[in-house]
């Protein structure tokens, strides 16, 4: 074995007992090898400093979403193209629009957005796994304790994020949304979830989103927290 | 009857095997994102090659053997998922350097901005390895896989993962240590 190939091998724990004992006694007898083997160490040092700390960031929600897709794809498959999704809209218009006559889904309440009629009762009732043309998509508990699930609303074109409170579902993001174009039988809450819901959810979220028997669970609770 | 109670409760416990791999598949995502930091180098393009790992390994989940290590099978889909990726770069012409990273420091306190600059300079240093070279150093160096288990992640001899290792250290040493270099 070529000597930068034993030194990287004691360095890296891949000799034999024997072969480490015959290193360390070259070691001891010859500085300049001591000199290599400093650097390889300071090496390793420096790539775990730049790297580990990726291992103690919270996974973004969307790779959670993936991992626990209910329906997993039968090939790989692209991300869900959103050109068709329009920009978000600012609450304003979608209240101006739909909840003047208070009919829509929504409806302002003391300055804040509350789901009403079958958005509501969607958010209350429905669990992802169930569908419909109203969905709700990934549940999770925010960080002040409150159970908050993201909907999507074919007949309302829009979707959002709405966490539980005594008075109801209060709406914190709304976007406007249409469904995409069907994909070969295949969706997951996270490919179905338009990207700027997503990024609403992963700063809201504490821990990781319900499974389907927390679903279940919480929903049985009223999800009450 | 028997035979559709025995084809529920077929169904059932697959959907079992597929829930506590999703969990395991989960419990992987850290050390997934981390690997897929040193290869892709830009944290949006790491957790991108992460998402199509997940998804291909979901979708291939039946190749792959309870009992054996689901983490280097998992790495193998990466490397592959990996290797496409920078194919298709290089086909559309797109620049594979990476970015300076001034930006990313902020107001954190001197020690952390020290060490966010010093991790950008590892980063920068990887980032010019060849994809071969990096895969070894990432798989050994900083996953801390055995020899034998990165040449089989990497699908070649042991040998040849040696090589690689040894000359994509002295990359990084010649980049990074100066004086130390050896």
């Amino acid at each position: 074995m070529p000597d930068d190939e034993r030194l990287m091998a004691y360095v890296d724990g891949e000799l034999t007992a024997s072969e480490r004992a015959t290193f360390e006694q070259r070691l001891d007898a010859d500085p300049e090898l001591r000199r290599r083997l400093a650097g390889q160490q300071e090496l390793r040092r420096r790539l775990a400093a730049a790297f580990d700390p990726i291992l103690e960031e919270p996974p973004p929600l969307r790779l959670t979403l993936a991992a626990q897709a209910a329906n997993a794809p039968g090939r790989s498959r692209r991300p869900v193209q959103w050109a068709a999704m329009a920009a978000c809209l600012a609450l304003g218009v979608i209240v101006g629009r739909t909840a003047l006559p208070q009919r829509g889904p929504l409806t302002t309440q003391a300055g804040a957005l509350v789901a009403q009629g079958r958005l509501a009762s969607a958010l209350d009732q429905r669990l992802a796994s169930e569908g419909g043309a109203i969905r709700a998509g990934v549940s999770f508990r925010s960080a002040d304790g409150r159970y908050c699930r993201t909907f999507q609303s074919e007949p309302d074109k829009l979707a959002g994020v709405a966490c539980r409170q005594p008075r109801g579902w209060v709406a914190s993001t709304v976007t406007a949304w249409s469904a995409p174009a069907q994909q070969a039988g295949y969706r997951t809450a996270g490919s179905e979830t338009p990207p700027p819901v997503l990024a609403a959810v992963d700063a809201m979220i504490a821990g990781e989103p319900l499974d389907a028997a927390g679903e279940r669970a919480a929903r049985d609770r009223h999800w009450r927290p | 009857m028997d035979e559709t109670l025995g084809s529920r409760r077929f169904m059932h416990e697959q959907s079992l095997v597929l829930e506590s791999t999703q969990r395991q598949i989960v419990e992987l995502l850290p050390r997934l994102r981390r690997l897929a930091r040193v290869l892709a180098g830009q944290p949006a393009d790491a957790d991108d090659l992460v998402q199509v790992t997940v998804e291909r390994a979901l979708g291939a989940r039946s190749q792959w053997r309870p009992g054996t290590r689901l983490d280097s099978w998992m790495f193998r889909i990466m490397k592959n998922a990996w290797i496409d990726e920078t194919r298709a770069r290089r086909r559309r012409g797109a620049v594979l350097a990476p970015e300076e990273e001034g930006d990313k420091v902020g107001d954190a306190g001197a020690r952390a901005v020290e060490a966010r600059l010093e991790a950008a300079e590892v980063e920068r240093a990887i980032a010019r390895l060849p994809q071969e070279q990096r895969l070894a150093v990432a798989l050994v160096l900083v996953e801390g896989l055995s020899y034998k288990e990165a040449a089989g992640v990497l699908e070649v001899p042991e040998g040849t993962l040696t090589s690689r290792l040894v000359r994509g250290r002295q990359a990084l040493l010649a980049e990074l240590g100066g004086a130390n270099a050896g």
